[in-house]
């Protein structure tokens, strides 16, 4: 599997200036801006790693994989490591920078709180992650990105309907007893998704002819 | 007889084609030449081997294994290039190198580099600033670097230009030279397999149609070139297929000798693989 790692990293290399780039920006806009923008960095990593489905696709690479020794598996499996351990790094990157900018800057902006902002992105990325790839793995990554836009609007639609209905309070107080545990849980969390949809992208490409 | 590849009636249905019982054997230590007009089936037989298409039906060994059960073990051991490229052109063949260290157990870096430099190819330019027949010659070192004992190859040598391809033959025969190894080689440079292939198989329209050794192929048959007339007079059992051409027909009998005694002939050509394409695939029964 360690191969088919190397080579979504070597297809990556070729963005890498855009990701130097918006760590840059993310620097300035970090000093002089208000705006935080510290999900930029781990949100173009995960939109990076979904481009290199398109080079599999357009280069043939997906047959060829499947004539490699665990070929369909070890496809899927470095995908899904290889976002996951670039979003890590691409997190500690930018809570490495938050912190230093707080600290060199008059923000001071207290660490738990970066923390927080920081496992929030990892989260929200992680979600990203768990949507996208069994959609692209079943349609391919064009269609794909219709068909999330298509969900994200309809989520939010039902989301809004559903809360029309629901007295948030009253959930509130229902969840209250998991406050002291928000970390594990969307940790906890993360894991299962990413679990799950693990399973349905490998169960979709062991099914796909090329 | 010891078989590196073994085909039972494999089929597979698509809407618009369909691969018939598709039975062939390659035994340990020879090239087998897989011949066919486009579409007729060889590459879908080559996903098939390779598991790249899955649904399919009837049995497929290599090396006396399942291809499906024992897949992983038995891709340890086989070498590909397919049709179409497959690397992605952002890439080197350092990068490759890197890559394949990862891949397969057996993967020979040394053996990679030399290829390389055999083939003058620069390691660490990108493949999109390869032309066709570098990335092929760069998809057979690939190929031939983790050792291994099978190497299914369609169209290795298109691209390239009469030297590689020489070069390239000469890799082939080198490589069969180890009583182990084997090599299942589809082409359309029909001139290629006359020289290196120790057996051919035939396909048309998704079914095996023959599957012989080359000197049997290329000793027995005989193509007979006569007037309208003289065709005439030939019993239809003692040809395979005839075409008409502008100025002659072209018959195409099994048995050369024995057609020379039956019809007192002098002249029967000796067949080439494109000949025997031709007739089969063009011509009438």
């Amino acid at each position: 599997m360690i191969g088919f790692i190397k080579k979504d990293i070597a297809v990556m290399k070729s963005n890498i200036k855009i990701l130097v780039l918006l760590t840059l920006l993310y620097v300035a806009m970090g000093i002089f801006g208000d705006m935080d923008i510290s999900f930029i960095l781990p949100f173009m990593v995960v939109m990076v790693m979904i481009q290199t489905f398109s080079y599999d696709s357009f280069n043939n690479w997906n047959a060829y994989s499947l004539s490699l020794p665990n070929g369909r598996k070890n496809s899927v499996r470095a995908k899904y490591i290889t976002t996951i351990i670039m979003i890590l790094i691409a997190t500690i990157i930018t809570f490495i920078l938050s912190c230093a900018i707080s600290y060199l800057t008059t923000k001071s902006i207290p660490i738990e709180k970066i923390g927080f902002t920081m496992l929030g992105t990892v989260f929200g990325t992680i979600l990203m992650l768990v949507l996208m790839y069994p959609i692209i793995y079943k349609l391919g990554v064009e269609k794909a990105r219709i068909a999330i836009f298509i969900m994200v609007f309809g989520l939010i639609g039902v989301g809004g309907l559903l809360l029309s209905f629901i007295d948030l309070s009253v959930v509130g107080k229902t969840l209250s007893f998991l406050e002291g545990y928000i970390i594990e849980i969307l940790i906890l969390l993360g894991i299962l998704m990413v679990y799950i949809s693990y399973r349905i992208s490998l169960k979709t490409f062991s099914k796909k002819e090329f | 007889m010891e078989y590196s590849l073994e085909l039972k009636n494999v089929g597979k249905k698509y809407e618009n084609f369909e691969l018939k019982n598709v039975s062939m054997k390659l035994p340990k230590g020879m090239i087998m030449g897989f011949i066919g007009e486009n579409g007729a089936g060889k590459t879908t037989t080559i996903k098939a081997i390779l598991n790249i298409i899955t649904s399919y039906e009837g049995e497929i060994k290599i090396f006396g294994l399942d291809n499906r059960k024992e897949e992983a073990k038995v891709k340890e051991d086989i070498g590909v290039v397919l049709d179409d490229m497959f690397f992605p052109e952002i890439i080197t063949p350092n990068d490759i190198n890197d890559i394949m260290k990862g891949v397969f157990q057996n993967w020979d870096s040394k053996m990679y580099n030399d290829y390389l430099k055999e083939f003058d190819l620069l390691p660490n330019k990108q493949l999109k600033t390869f032309s066709k027949g570098m990335r092929k010659k760069l998809e057979i070192a690939t190929a031939l670097s983790h050792h291994p004992k099978l190497l299914i190859l369609d169209e290795p040598t298109s691209g390239l230009d009469p030297v590689a391809r020489a070069e390239v033959i000469e890799i082939f025969q080198s490589f069969i030279e180890n009583d182990e190894c084997s090599i299942l080689l589809s082409s359309h440079i029909t001139k290629d397999l006359e020289h290196i292939a120790d057996y051919i198989t035939f396909i048309n329209h998704g079914e095996i149609i023959l599957s012989e050794t080359t000197n049997e192929l290329l000793e027995k048959y005989g193509v007979v070139k006569c007037t309208e007339e003289q065709f005439q007079k030939i019993e239809k059992k003692d040809f395979i297929k005839y075409r008409k051409t502008k100025y002659e027909y072209e018959v195409l009998v099994e048995d050369k000798k024995k057609f020379k005694a039956k019809y007192k002939v002098d002249v029967v050509d000796k067949v080439t693989l494109d000949d025997f394409m031709v007739i089969m695939i063009k011509g009438e029964e």
